[in-house]
């Protein structure tokens, strides 16, 4: 459609979005099929358009709002990402969440969504590994993981204004009715595995201290949150089985049977580490309450 | 005569709540007149800056100021969106909930931007049929603000004062004049920032923005990153006359100092709310700081906070 002197108002914006958020710049956007799908006019004539300023052109006033566009949205990421940034440089971070935008172009209103699928798409746009070890790339896109679960549990749901389950509430049950109740996790909290301590590598990173990349290391780690600061514990293998298979909601006893299976141990065996772990659960608050199954 | 400030009342000299100053309000809670909170920046918080606003709303008035209303987008207006900051304003008791004359976004993409419109008879139909539903949705008067803009459309066959008098006449709402700006928009199209301010329906001013800009040589950006600059402070005076008087808040958002400095900047406004005119001056009277162009950008007060971890 050629211009003509006042478009569509829907044609207009859809014609200067594409035009502002093209990664080539506002004249390539001009050029750009989404553009001219919209408003027929070449970079040369867009004053017809856009009015020219006493001291800009069409397009460097245009381009107040391409750069500023792109320049907002990486300091989103940028901000979001620091252990990544710190592990690749600015420069490559910025190509990759050029990649990212173009791929995933911001559709929330709210900047807080922006990010959210960026490990996903590290993930889905990696290079081919060489053989089955975890690489570079599974470093980068497990930083990315970690950082996206520490933006969710600081400003998601909480256990601040909730009580967490006590000693006392368990203490308070049989040996019985508390092997057949089920647990409610708190909201806050998540559980994850990495092939890399990147847990350890982000806090350096937050504390300013120039961590080198870490050899690989398979991690279980609890995330959660308590007075609004995100808490994360390493976990060992057995304690995660147990802790994910109470979160899944089996109860306590089909969980420690599920562990006992796989590890092909006696029962005593493990008396004392299932006591620890409950205690140390129930002082980092990772559930909320008890549901007797029975 | 119809009430000024359609109502609501004249809350005085507030302050823009921004995140780093949040351990200065909770320790020494200053006596501030009111804050005006980005609603996006809490409406989906369940963490720490919905608890501190919690604590604050207790204590201060609030006011709500959005970025992401889009109230004049040609895509649907967003229900959900809607339903959130009702919500909000519910729960903090928020004095009033105001946002832009702009469009974010379009076909589903939200570029975080305040885009411009242009001004002519269709899109101040579009605009106003938004502001109904909204206001309806919301079951309040809602206040736009005047955007600051760099492009204008040769299709427009109004000027901004126009447009934004006859919207807020016809869709029956408040307004929020930003005289930074109306001054960053008058140097860029080369307009009288004075004669915008006497176009405003005086009684329909329910607030004042003032912010920092900055000066890039061919034209102004409105970044909220410094002091405000004398020019404005004479726009303030001028448009403190035409309205009677209005809550006034001092936007910081980049670079920003202690809270001890935003909240004296604000308090600044005093001086200029003297009935005695200072000559009109031609404007601009003397030219914020310069900058390179690739050091700015258009700022956002819109954030993601980054996490507190262990």
């Amino acid at each position: 459609m050629p211009y003509n002197e006042q478009p569509q108002l829907d044609v207009i914006q859809r014609w200067m979005q594409a035009v502002i958020v093209h990664p080539d710049g506002v004249a390539a956007g001009i050029e750009s099929a989404a553009a001219q799908s919209e408003v027929k006019v070449s970079a040369d004539q867009v004053d017809e358009v856009i009015d020219r300023s006493n001291s800009q052109s069409s397009i460097e006033r245009l381009e107040v709002y391409a750069k500023a566009y792109r320049a907002r949205l990486l300091e989103v990421l940028v901000g979001e990402y620091p252990a990544l940034v710190h592990a690749i440089g600015e420069e490559v971070f910025v190509e990759l969440a050029n990649g990212y935008l173009e791929a995933h172009p911001p559709g929330s209103y709210t900047l807080a969504a922006l990010g959210q699928y960026f490990p996903g798409y590290l993930a889905k746009s990696r290079p081919a590994r060489d053989d089955e070890q975890p690489d570079w790339a599974d470093f980068l896109i497990d930083l990315a993981h970690l950082e996206r679960i520490y933006s969710e549990v600081f400003d998601g749901p909480g256990i601040e204004q909730i009580t967490a389950i006590s000693a006392d509430d368990i203490q308070g049950l049989s040996v019985e009715a508390w092997l057949h109740s089920k647990l409610i996790p708190a909201p806050c909290l998540r559980l994850a595995t990495f092939d890399f301590p990147v847990h350890e590598y982000a806090t350096d990173v937050r504390c300013e201290r120039q961590p080198a990349p870490p050899q690989a290391q398979m991690m279980h780690l609890a995330i959660t949150r308590r007075d609004f600061i995100v808490r994360r514990v390493g976990l060992s293998e057995p304690e995660f089985k147990v802790l994910s298979a109470l979160i899944a909601r089996q109860t306590i006893s089909e969980a420690l049977e599920s562990l006992l299976q796989t590890t092909g141990q006696p029962a005593a065996e493990i008396t004392d580490d299932v006591r620890r772990w409950f205690h140390n659960w129930t002082v980092a608050r990772y559930f909320v309450g008890i549901r007797s199954s029975q | 005569m119809p009430a000024p400030r359609l109502g609501y009342p004249n809350l005085g000299l507030g302050v823009g709540l921004r995140t780093v100053h949040f351990p200065h309000l909770l320790q020494y809670q200053p006596a501030v007149d009111w804050f005006e909170i980005i609603s996006e920046n809490f409406m989906d918080s369940q963490g720490r800056p919905r608890s501190v606003l919690d604590q604050l709303a207790e204590r201060y008035r609030i006011v709500m100021h959005g970025v992401s209303l889009s109230i004049g987008s040609t895509d649907p207006l967003n229900r959900d969106y809607l339903a959130r900051l009702k919500s909000l304003a519910d729960s903090v008791q928020a004095e009033w909930v105001s946002d832009h004359v702009c469009w974010t976004g379009v076909a589903g993409r939200n570029s975080h931007d305040l885009l411009p419109l242009p001004y002519h008879e269709q899109s101040l139909r579009h605009v106003v049929n938004r502001i109904r539903t909204v206001q309806e949705i919301l079951e309040r008067r809602i206040v736009l603000e005047n955007p600051s803009s760099y492009v204008t459309f040769t299709s427009s066959t109004m000027s901004e004062a126009e447009f934004v008098a006859r919207m807020s006449d016809e869709a029956d709402c408040g307004l929020l004049l930003d005289v930074n700006n109306v001054y960053v928009s008058s140097v860029n199209h080369d307009f009288d920032p004075f004669e915008y301010i006497d176009q405003i329906p005086a009684h329909r001013v329910v607030q004042f923005h003032l912010a920092g800009h900055t000066n890039m040589g061919t034209h102004l950006i409105d970044t909220h990153d410094g002091h405000v600059i004398d020019p404005v402070w004479e726009l303030y005076r001028h448009a403190h006359l035409h309205t009677g008087g209005a809550s006034t808040l001092l936007e910081w958002d980049a670079k920003i100092p202690e809270f001890p400095v935003v909240h004296a900047e604000v308090l600044k406004a005093r001086q200029y709310m003297s009935a005695t005119l200072n000559p009109r001056v031609p404007w601009p009277i003397h030219p914020a700081r310069q900058e390179t162009a690739s050091a700015v950008t258009v700022p956002h007060p819109a954030s993601v906070l980054i996490a507190e971890v262990e």
